[in-house]
């Protein structure tokens, strides 16, 4: 009966993992925060991110090291997370009450969180912290951490998108590198100069998609809703003569490649290959891009009627349901703000610290390629802040359907942007 | 004769024809993985597509082990999916046959409500699930990947099935011998149905290996994490190493492609159940 | 059953159905309830639960999204499930057949099914490709200017429905073999004996006995096809323009893109009742419980 032993040694090995797993499953739960405040037990905080993996779950495990030196009665577990699965996780857990201590969010998905009751006020622990300053903070980005006057989330990183050009294709064409004063019309007419159909090359690319689109209406002085959020201003006619101007560099200039000629290759792919002249994408580029085979460099984004730049953020917030709110704000505090922190990031370009201090700025500015890095910043000058609703998500998924149909022809950019209007109308009441 | 011989070896030939090209079709990923997996740099997907990688090197697989633990997931993959397939295999095939040869009021009801839990998503039934287990305190635990795992409408209804294609003489020969029904079923039952057996040892093998979101939400920390969950931590933000990505996935389908392998000796038609009695 | 006694039957239904009966009802069969529950509910996650009867349904019927979604899906199971069902017997008989290196064969139809829809998606995006495609490099060689596949509205879905044969007849095939096997060899040579054709032998002997087994998969590839998500999800994310929309990728959408528990399980319930109406239909239809008689 060879059969039957095995089957009774997997059903005893079995056995034996499920009592070993019963330990451990309730040992796996956090340390619940009863602990008395003179205990030797050290409080254990567990912080959820995205952006650590796969390329810095080292730097985060650096920063740990560093702040559980400086802060002996606290410990930090780190739970990395895929960007498109992030979100999934952490609402289920948020839904049963079990999420992190502290978790990472970006600034889109902050507001909704902070606007569901999700988060932590931090007020009380700002105020009772002798040693914060929250000057050591870039204002806008800060600020940008409240919701409805209170702070809930401090932040840990900012990124834009900007224009990069490959100065060996200016050259070859013999075109002018790009300038602050350019306007659309310089870019379209340094484009058609580049563009060479025989050598696959293109002069420019910007994606037509929903961020892309939010920001380059304002280029042209059009936005999707009005100051407070109350009236949906998508279809004026300006944002109709930017989407128009977006779809002509594709259909009507041919300066531009559509998604079928790109063929699913990436812009990145492109642009790296040489076979995009002028691109617009984010700083988190950088260091994809250090090995090019040319030379390259980055300018701030041509505007039609005045400039305008994305701006993306990512926080660190503290949950509701902490048991351990102290702990986790030191934790909090020292992640975003603290001198060892800012150096391990700036180090291994994983984003921008959004902190004042020169000196730091001073090691990320020095690092080359790309040359003008300082574009980086004068770029905050003229940011634009993702309008972010309760409902976000609805919102990028049914205006980004609304683009899609124009992109392909099925709408005119005018009936595109008047179909958009009234779903945003609904999303708003 | 020769006629005969000539029309049998053109027969032959178009199968084999049809088959060789239906094999190269299936084979272009898998190739299109291995290449990619080669490739040094981080080029990623550039047309027309590179077959042969410039200068091969084993280095995504290095960085595959090095950025993730890479050897507990799957080491925690293997463990979860062995357990809860040869406990499914076992469940299946007993409810199976129960549905298929015992007869029993509310029987075909029952069945029935089988069949519909098939047709409810898994994206709405995480979450009442995850709930369910953190009541009875198993979140983050190996039995909470496992016995979610074993209860499947799928192998019930395969096992059934298959089990009324099998002739009822051999069965009613052996009760008239004084055999009951557990005795039928783990003598000869389970004999007839190794192919039956085999099959769904890989579907569920298979299921339990790729799972996914079932995984990423009930599981908390490093080491009880699976494969999948694994693999897409390899995935940033903004980009991807595709060449690590694809070192992963290989990695990863082997263990399925082994099962696969062995498990086939038992759907090949060995020892017959034609002669028997 | 001769000498068997009903305390018997009673104790041996115990042994065989229970473990089965105990764990479908706690891990699948209550949550299964609860989500219907949730459908009558609003719930974001986060916050707390909203009771709001039948307003979810009565959205869910008017969405003009979710129209589109059940249509997308009827067309995906149109294209896909009698294609794969005859690739996948023919390919099954050919691989029941004594030819040499059919195990060798066994295997490699197999590696798409156990191919992670990564890469499957990458691969096919590469086939499909409207420039460098070899789909559309062989159609050039016969005159035919290929179409723009997967970005293009109107045949985005076959692609869609292309890859997906393609990835499950490997699945399919594998059934219909162990189907194919249980067939006794003496029926076969019965009819070799008393001179019957290729045809007829399988008219009247292999396709009568694989009928639970073809029971089996137009069942399963019914209840497996209006839930399809995760290659539309990859290869077009429902795109583009929505034209490759699905049922669960609208639930997919709704519960955890826009924090609406309680409509994406409506959305799903109603999901389910299409389901269970096909399949019920499809069964009267075939007229069978799967009992066979010789």
């Amino acid at each position: 009966m060879k059969k039957w032993t095995s089957v009774l040694l997997i059903l005893a090995l079995v056995a034996a993992m499920f009592s070993g797993c019963a330990s451990n499953g309730t040992a796996e739960t956090p340390a619940a925060g009863t602990d008395e405040p003179a205990a030797a037990e050290p409080v254990t905080i567990r912080y959820m991110t995205f952006s650590a993996a796969p390329d810095h779950l080292a730097d985060l495990e650096a920063m740990i090291a560093a702040f559980e030196k400086e802060n002996p009665d606290i410990k930090v577990e780190y739970e990395a997370v895929g960007w498109d699965d992030y979100f999934t996780k952490l609402q289920t857990q948020v839904a049963n009450k079990t999420e992190a201590d502290t978790f990472e969010l970006n600034y889109e998905n902050f507001v909704t969180y902070a606007s569901k009751n999700a988060l932590y006020d931090m007020e009380s622990l700002m105020n009772n912290d002798a040693d914060f300053d929250p000057s050591v903070f870039n204002e806008t980005a800060l600020n940008a951490f409240r919701l409805n006057g209170k702070q809930y989330g401090l932040v840990e990183s900012f990124s834009n998108v900007v224009m990069f050009y490959n100065k060996d294709l200016f050259d070859a064409a013999g075109v002018d590198y790009p300038d602050p004063s350019w306007t659309w019309e310089d870019e379209l007419v340094a484009a058609q100069k580049l563009t060479n159909k025989d050598a696959g090359v293109w002069g420019t690319y910007s994606p037509i998609q929903f961020w892309e689109f939010y920001k380059t209406i304002e280029q042209n002085g059009g936005t999707i809703f009005n100051e407070d959020k109350t009236e949906v201003l998508i279809d004026s006619r300006e944002n109709v003569e930017t989407l128009t101007w977006m779809i002509d560099k594709i259909e009507k200039y041919n300066v531009t490649p559509s998604d079928a000629q790109m063929s699913g290759q990436s812009d990145g792919d492109l642009f790296k290959a040489g076979k995009i002249a002028m691109l617009r994408t984010g700083i988190w580029m950088f260091g994809a891009f250090a090995d090019a085979p040319f030379d390259w460099d980055i300018a701030l984004e041509p505007g039609n009627t005045q400039k305008a730049h994305h701006f993306f953020s990512n926080g660190v917030a503290i949950s509701k349901n902490t048991k351990n709110a102290e702990a986790a704000w030191k934790w909090v505090k020292f992640f975003t703000s603290s001198q060892e922190a800012a150096e391990v990031r700036v180090a291994s370009s994983w984003e921008l610290p959004a902190l004042t201090d020169e000196t730091l700025l001073e090691g990320y500015l020095s690092q080359t390629p790309p040359a003008s890095r300082n574009v980086v910043f004068e770029a905050l000058d003229s940011l634009v802040v993702p309008p972010v609703i309760e409902n976000w998500n609805e919102l990028t998924d049914a205006v980004g359907q609304e683009l899609e149909q124009a992109k392909l022809g099925q709408k005119t950019p005018q009936e595109a942007l008047t179909d958009a209007k009234a779903v945003l109308e609904d999303l708003i009441q | 004769m020769s006629n005969e011989k000539r029309n049998n070896a053109i027969k032959k030939g178009l199968m084999y024809a049809v088959l060789i090209l239906g094999a190269i079709a299936m084979i272009l990923p898998f190739v299109w993985m291995v290449s990619t997996s080669l490739k040094s740099s981080s080029v990623t997907f550039v047309m027309p597509p590179k077959w042969i990688p410039e200068n091969p090197s084993l280095d995504s697989y290095k960085q595959v082990f090095e950025t993730v633990p890479m050897g507990r997931f799957f080491l925690n993959s293997v463990f979860v999916s062995v357990v809860s397939t040869f406990f499914q295999v076992l469940v299946c095939a007993m409810a199976g046959y129960a549905f298929a040869r015992i007869e029993f009021k509310g029987r075909n009801v029952l069945f029935m409500v089988y069949l519909a839990t098939l047709m409810v998503p898994q994206q709405v039934t995480l979450t009442p699930l995850f709930v369910l287990m953190n009541l009875l305190g198993w979140a983050n635990t190996y039995k909470a990947l496992i016995l979610p795992g074993i209860f499947s409408a799928f192998g019930t209804f395969l096992m059934r099935q298959f089990f009324l294609g099998i002739p009822k003489s051999i069965e009613e020969a052996a009760f008239l011998d004084g055999a009951g029904y557990v005795t039928i079923f783990f003598r000869i039952i389970v004999h007839l149905a190794k192919p039956v057996f085999a099959t769904l040892f890989i579907f569920a093998f298979m299921a339990s290996w790729n799972n996914f979101l079932w995984p990423l939400i009930i599981i908390g920390d490093v080491d009880h994490m699976t494969l999948p969950l694994g693999l897409s931590m390899l995935k940033g933000r903004w980009t991807t190493d595709w060449n690590v990505l694809m070192a992963g996935t290989l990695v990863s389908i082997l263990p399925m492609l082994f099962v696969y392998i062995f498990t086939q000796k038992y759907i090949i038609k060995g020892m017959t159940h034609t002669g028997l009695k | 059953m001769v000498g068997f006694k009903k305390w018997d039957k009673a104790k041996t239904l115990a042994v065989f159905l229970l473990p089965s009966l105990i764990g479908m009802t706690v891990f699948v069969i209550l949550p299964i309830l609860a989500s219907l529950g949730l459908s009558f509910t609003k719930w974001d996650l986060i916050g707390d639960i909203e009771w709001v009867g039948l307003s979810n349904y009565v959205k869910v019927l008017k969405d003009k999204n979710i129209h589109a979604a059940l249509w997308h899906t009827l067309q995906f199971i149109t294209g896909y499930l009698p294609t794969v069902m005859i690739i996948s017997l023919g390919l099954a008989m050919l691989l029941n057949q004594k030819l040499r290196g059919v195990v060798f064969f066994r295997a490699l139809y197999f590696i798409p099914v156990i191919t992670s829809w990564v890469a499957v998606s990458m691969i096919w995006k590469w086939l499909l490709n409207p420039e460098f495609g070899i789909i559309n490099y062989l159609l050039s060689l016969v005159g035919i200017q290929g179409p723009g596949w997967l970005f293009d509205a109107d045949w985005a879905m076959i692609g869609i429905i292309l890859t997906s044969v393609w990835k499950d007849i490997g699945f399919v095939t594998v059934i219909y073999l162990a189907g194919l096997q249980e067939i006794p060899d003496h029926l076969y040579e019965a009819a070799q004996i008393d001179g019957v054709n290729a045809w007829q032998k399988f008219r009247h002997i292999t396709w009568p006995m694989l009928s639970s087994t073809t029971f089996f998969v137009v069942t399963i590839s019914l209840i497996n096809s209006f839930q399809v998500f995760d290659q539309v999800w990859v290869m077009t994310e429902g795109g583009p323009a929505g034209a490759t929309s699905v049922m669960i990728e609208q639930v997919y959408r709704n519960a955890f893109g826009y924090y609406k528990m309680g409509y994406a399980s409506a959305i799903s319930w109603v999901l389910f009742i299409c389901i269970f109406v096909f399949t019920f239909l499809q069964n009267r239809f075939q007229n069978k419980w799967g009992y066979s008689d010789e």
